[in-house]
């Protein structure tokens, strides 16, 4: 049976992938301009500098739903148990148009309505279902082999005022 | 409308063209159907194999799946193709001068650029431009990768993988942003199957659809079901470009071009994320370079043919270039406004598109400008169509080309 891709470090994302095992989501700094970059790429996206020297810095993990699909028929065998699923379109925190896309932990039932859920998102009141655009969701991890850890999201309670998010 | 300088517009036109079945399964080599239909372009432009000195392809095998690319049975590259173009005693100094491929996204308007390119410089005198796709037995986009190197290691561990999810992300995006329901998407696929229904060599010849049957179709990649993706197939196109002033002494009523354009995002993004923005903001870019090359605005078109491999991206070419606004589309397309059998509908999809041929990329969109500006769509022609624009893939990747039945200056 074909198992799920892991992924494969290399020189420049090793320390993403180390970071995660930990269950920590470090994001690429270029140490020129300062911006984050996810891919980090050769050259930097921002500044362009090709030598970008990336640190990976631990980010809040906090961020906003920009899109969603549900999967139902992978083109990946792996994860032919794990349909449906739902993957997000997150733009995190830290940096305008800084985007990942990952799954999302609470699963379909998240489409549905407030009730279908448990945890924090149950909390968002009545009518419109939690998984909408601009929902706030926190990174969360997958642990899918021994020292692999894949980053994924949960929905978050919306802040409340005076709330800290 | 001044140009910044497209020297070729209207200098270069299609002269003539073939059209192999469209089949799930040809049962035969792909590089031997590419070349009888290479052979049956140059044919019916009323020239002979030694006159072409130019052959263009895009070769890609656009499959995400881990199906092996083999030049001739999955894929026919332009070198591939003109090494036997010629009859037996064909010496080097008979090889085509200018054999080339594209390398981009929009693979239609990009071959195309460069084959006018190679006219208008002088570069090759006539050339065939093709393009041949292919459909490998199994799963189109199946891949049993277990290892995620390179690209891949940012989407495919967490189970973002191939053009269904992809598509699936922007789409989503629009649908809740612009209050749209994926059920308005039933006129675009009504539309793209009953005009493919009426084409020959379509997959879906005599097979219309109705909205009843797109909405039971099973959802594979949330709001996207079976339907709004075009049907993998083995087909073969192939089109002769030359000057327009040979074109003037060639058998067939030329189609001239007046220019293309193609799109490039700034922004780097994860392996297949293509957000909403990107899509539009970029698109607008494309547009404004197509007005700008062509010398044509958007309310001379009487043909554009939307590219619709996947159903979204015919909301999004209709927004991109300005036949409705912005989040518009998904109401323009009601109401028989999309509907090419209405003399005031805009017929964007009179050719079939991908949907109602099969995936055979740009190409439908292209052959139904031609066919149409040259008069040649038999039962299907329309009268006093004069501007034709035919798109390929996504409005902020892709691009298009617009021809015309007259040259333009
Ligand atoms: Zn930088």
């Amino acid at each position: 049976m074909t198992a799920r891709p892991l992924p494969v470090p290399d020189e420049i994302s090793a320390p993403y992938w180390a970071a995660a095992a930990g269950h920590v989501l470090a994001i690429a700094r270029c140490a020129r301009c300062g911006s984050f970059a996810l891919p980090p790429d050769q050259a930097c996206p921002h500044c362009r500098s090709t030598d970008p020297d990336y640190a990976f810095e631990p980010v809040s993990g906090r961020g906003t739903v920009r899109s969603w699909t549900v999967i139902r028929q992978s083109g990946l065998p792996g994860f032919a148990s794990e349909v449906p699923f739902v993957l997000v379109d997150v733009e995190l925190a830290e940096q305008p148009e800084l985007r990942m896309i990952g799954r999302l932990l609470d699963g379909p039932a998240a489409l549905e309505g407030p009730a279908a859920l448990e945890g924090p998102a149950a909390l968002d009141g009545p009518g419109e279902p939690p998984l909408r655009l601009g929902a706030p969701v926190r990174v969360g991890f997958e642990d899918v082999a021994p020292g692999v850890a894949i980053p994924a999201f949960t929905l978050a309670a919306a802040a409340r005022p005076g709330e800290e998010p | 409308m001044t140009g910044r300088g497209f020297t070729a517009r209207g200098k270069v036109a299609v002269v003539g063209y073939a059209q192999s079945a469209i089949q799930r399964h040809a049962g035969r080599p792909l590089g031997a159907i590419t070349l009888e239909t290479a052979r049956a372009a140059i044919a019916d432009a009323g020239l002979t194999n030694a006159d072409i000195d130019g052959v263009v392809t895009s070769a890609l095998f656009p499959t995400a799946g881990s199906h092996d690319v083999q030049d001739g049975v999955s894929s026919v590259p332009a070198t591939w193709l003109a090494e036997r173009l010629r009859g037996a005693g064909a010496g080097a100094g008979d090889a085509p001068r200018y054999v080339a491929g594209f390398h981009g996204i929009g693979q239609i308007p990009g071959m195309v650029g460069m084959a006018v390119n190679a006219v208008a410089s002088g570069a090759a005198d006539n050339v065939l431009v093709y393009r041949a796709l292919h459909n490998p037995p199994g799963k189109y986009h199946a891949n049993t990768m277990e290892r995620a190197a390179g690209p891949a290691q940012w989407t495919a561990p967490q189970g973002f993988f191939g053009p269904l999810a992809m598509i699936g992300l922007p789409y989503t995006e629009y649908l809740q942003r612009y209050g749209a329901r994926r059920e308005a998407m039933a006129a675009v696929l009504v539309e793209a199957r009953k005009n493919g229904a009426r084409i020959p060599w379509s997959h879906w010849y005599k097979r219309p659809l109705t909205a009843a049957e797109y909405l039971a179709a099973p959802m594979i990649s949330d709001p996207v079901c079976r339907y709004d993706c075009d049907i993998p197939v083995d087909g073969v196109a192939a089109f002769v470009l030359t000057s327009a002033e040979r074109a003037a002494d060639l058998p067939h009523r030329p189609v001239y071009v007046a220019g293309y354009a193609s799109g490039l995002p700034a922004t780097r993004r994860l392996p297949l994320h293509w957000p909403l923005d990107d899509i539009m903001d970029v698109g607008a870019e494309t547009a404004r370079r197509l007005w700008e090359s062509s010398g044509v605005g958007p309310d001379e078109v009487d043909l554009p043919q939307l590219y619709d491999g996947f159903s979204p991206f015919v909301y999004f070419w209709l927004e991109a270039l300005g036949f409705c606004p912005r989040g518009e589309a998904h109401r323009f397309v009601q109401d028989g406004r999309i509907d090419s059998d209405r003399p005031d509908a805009l017929p964007v999809l009179s050719g079939g598109g991908a949907l109602g041929n099969g995936r055979m990329h740009g190409i439908p969109q292209m052959l139904e400008c031609y066919l149409q500006l040259s008069g040649r769509a038999g039962d299907r022609q329309r009268v006093g169509a004069t501007v034709g624009l035919a798109c390929h893939s996504s409005p902020h990747y892709g691009g298009a080309v617009v021809y015309t039945a007259e040259p333009r200056r």
